[in-house]
């Protein structure tokens, strides 16, 4: 148990990431390499580590991955585009300032193919939809400079189907309220400048009820809770200007509580073993909590926020303030 | 139905059938951020999958193939992809697909890939009756699975079936009786009665209304520290325009800290059942309740919601004492703004 971040231990955790590793479940995640790549870079960058991996490695990598049939990343090499891991390609791209290597034209084709006649978005060609689809094509293609080729308003009218009697939003229309589902609408209205969509009063309440007495977070009522949603919670919050509403001191002692003591990294509760997506997400919910030491992430974009800055692209949301100790 | 065995089985270089296949290492020209370690078995199957879907090959074989990588990978959503490919081109019976699906599917509840397709081979079929089946019985395994019950709320919508929708309500109250504290069943019910239109037998509104208000309070009655019962009865008052007020005999007892005296336990009040026995109260959900009620009745009664707020902040809610303190600052607000 430990009541402080250890930071030079995940740096440590997310470097070895890329060592060859007798785990089966590690290339049985192969469908999930490019997401896995922007937790890694995301997490240094906020704990200010963004140089403990290769730069040029990882460009290669990225660009390994692109599908020239499709004009788009897919998640590893041969595998078919997909909207997740075209995103977390455009995001690692312009963290490590290497946009310049990606056919701009063809990849805003590739996402804007993707919508369907409801506003929704598809995955990819498979047809899967998913509001967090909708969030993906809508953040690239703001990162991408081309967010005025998007049909705003038949974007905006799904999230608002979306919308559910609690104030949450769901994956689908119809869906359950569900806290990352909620995330991905909330930051999309953000990125599209249509929070007035949002039942604000009620959602808010209704994020601030995930708190459970352990002071971790949950994603929906009567369910357990885990370290990711320190981040898709917070995040929701802090764009709709209510952080404060969380014990933020019980979560930093959750999440602190929920570190791998040993082998670094993050883990989804106390006890579990670590992985590099609640590594992310637990550094991403700590800063947005002012831990002392921690970069400052833009929790619209889920970037480093000077990144966000110089892009032009900030939008109003809230974090704690940052704490020297 | 052949259902493969978990055997040792020769890998695809090893069998003469495959011969005619040239299998495809993985892009090894660029020296991975994160290497793959593979098993012998993974790399055999996906190595021989890259080699056909280069050639383009749709066959009884590649069947199996793609079964293979799924079995091992749920994950892998390429393989999915050419595998429904695959079964449209070969024309495949899709009933055999599906049972294959139900084996997979319970065990890999929490992958995307297994419910989209399955959707896929229902649009096929058109076929949804057994699916109500299957879904219950996958919920049995985990009850709160997201997917699941997203699944069965497409089966209903896209098909729309009056048959289909006829147990629906009897479905839920046995998913709640399982476990009154499942949001997700809370949620189905609210779409049943509310968002899915008006079927036959359905037309009188205010009567669904009232059946709902009764269904919740009942439940409230038996878990009162239920958040999903408490939500899910602001979103029935909510839609039927009922003020919140019009609850208050109910909702009362729930936010005191005892039974009130003097309460022969034989009465039943129909319409306010009260507390079970052996109930934690006050109920937060009913305090908060309660403030609202007062808030809304605005003037004097502010006060009392300021109180009630304050004994959240302070006793039955600490967690959440920001919130609450802005509640009483709003207020305060509000009653500053009246006298002024």
């Amino acid at each position: 148990m430990s009541t402080s971040l250890l930071v030079p231990l995940h740096v440590a955790y997310i470097r070895a990431l890329g060592d060859s590793k007798d785990e089966l479940s590690y290339h049985l995640s192969a469908h999930l390499r490019m997401n896995a790549v922007y937790w890694g870079l995301s997490a240094l960058f906020v704990m200010g580590h963004e140089d403990a991996l290769d730069r040029d490695e990882m460009v290669d990598f990225v660009m390994s991955c692109w599908d020239e049939e499709a004009g788009a990343f897919g998640a590893h090499p041969d595998h078919d585009a997909h909207l997740l891991s075209t995103l977390s390609a455009v995001q690692i791209l312009l963290m490590q300032n290497a946009l310049n290597r990606v056919d701009i034209d063809r990849v805003v084709k590739f996402i804007l193919s993707l919508q369907q006649p409801s506003g929704v978005f598809a995955g990819d060609a498979f047809g899967e939809t998913d509001t967090r689809f909708l969030y993906c094509a809508v953040n690239a293609l703001s990162l991408l400079g081309k967010l005025h080729e998007l049909d705003i308003e038949k974007t905006v009218a799904y999230i608002r189907r979306c919308r559910n009697f609690d104030g949450g939003f769901g994956a689908v229309a119809g869906a359950e309220s569900h806290a990352a589902q909620v995330f991905v609408c909330v930051a999309a209205l953000a990125i599209l400048d249509r929070l007035d969509e949002v039942d604000q009063p009620t959602l808010c309440w209704w994020l601030s009820e995930r708190q459970l007495p352990n002071g971790g977070l949950n994603g929906r009522p009567e369910k357990l809770e885990d370290v990711c949603y320190s981040f898709w919670v917070l995040s929701a919050l802090s764009i709709l200007g209510k952080l404060s509403w969380i014990d933020s001191s019980k979560l930093e002692a959750f999440i602190l509580s929920a570190q791998d003591t040993e082998s670094g990294g993050i883990a989804d509760r106390p006890g579990d073993m670590p992985d590099v997506f609640h590594t992310h997400f637990g550094l991403a919910g700590l800063s947005l909590l002012g831990y002392p030491a921690l970069v400052d992430l833009d929790p619209v974009y889920c970037m480093p926020a000077g990144i966000i800055e110089n892009l032009g692209l900030t939008k109003g949301w809230k974090a704690l303030q940052r704490r020297t100790s | 139905m052949n259902i493969p065995a978990e055997e040792e089985k020769p890998l695809y270089s090893q069998r003469p059938e495959w011969a005619d296949v040239v299998p495809l290492e993985q892009y090894e020209n660029v020296a991975p951020l994160a290497p793959i370690f593979y098993t012998d078995e993974y790399k055999d199957a996906t190595n021989y999958f890259r080699g056909i879907v280069k050639s383009g090959e749709m066959s009884p074989r590649v069947l199996e193939l793609t079964e293979n990588i799924i079995r091992q990978n749920p994950g892998h959503y390429s393989a999915w992809q050419y595998r429904y490919k695959t079964l449209m081109a070969l024309k495949s019976p899709l009933d055999d697909e599906l049972q294959l699906m139900d084996e997979l599917a319970i065990k890999h509840l929490k992958t995307y890939q297994v419910w989209h397709h399955r959707k896929l081979l229902v649009q096929q079929t058109r076929n949804p009756g057994p699916e109500l089946e299957f879904i219950a019985n996958s919920l049995q395994v985990d009850m709160k699975n997201y997917h699941t019950w997203s699944y069965r709320q497409w089966i209903l919508a896209n098909f729309n079936d009056d048959a289909l929708w006829s147990h629906e309500l009897d479905f839920v109250e046995s998913m709640l009786e399982s476990d009154v504290r499942n949001n997700s069943a809370w949620h189905h019910r609210f779409f049943v009665a509310f968002q899915s239109g008006v079927r036959n037998g359905d037309e009188d509104r205010d009567a669904i209304d009232r059946r709902e208000l009764a269904f919740v309070k009942e439940r409230i009655a038996i878990a009162p520290n239920n958040a999903s019962a408490w939500n899910y009865l602001r979103g029935v008052l909510d839609h039927a325009k009922i003020p919140y007020s019009e609850l208050q005999a109910f909702v009362l007892p729930y936010s005191l800290p005892q039974p009130p005296l003097g309460t022969p336990p034989e009465v039943v009040d129909l319409e306010s059942p009260l507390p079970s026995k052996d109930s934690q109260l006050p109920c937060v959900a009913a305090v908060e309740f309660m403030a609202d009620i007062h808030e809304a009745a605005g003037g004097g009664d502010l006060v009392k919601a300021t109180e009630l707020w304050k004994s959240l902040a302070n006793e039955h809610d600490t967690i959440r004492k920001r919130y609450w303190e802005y509640r009483i600052a709003e207020s305060l607000k509000t009653r500053s703004a009246g006298d002024g």
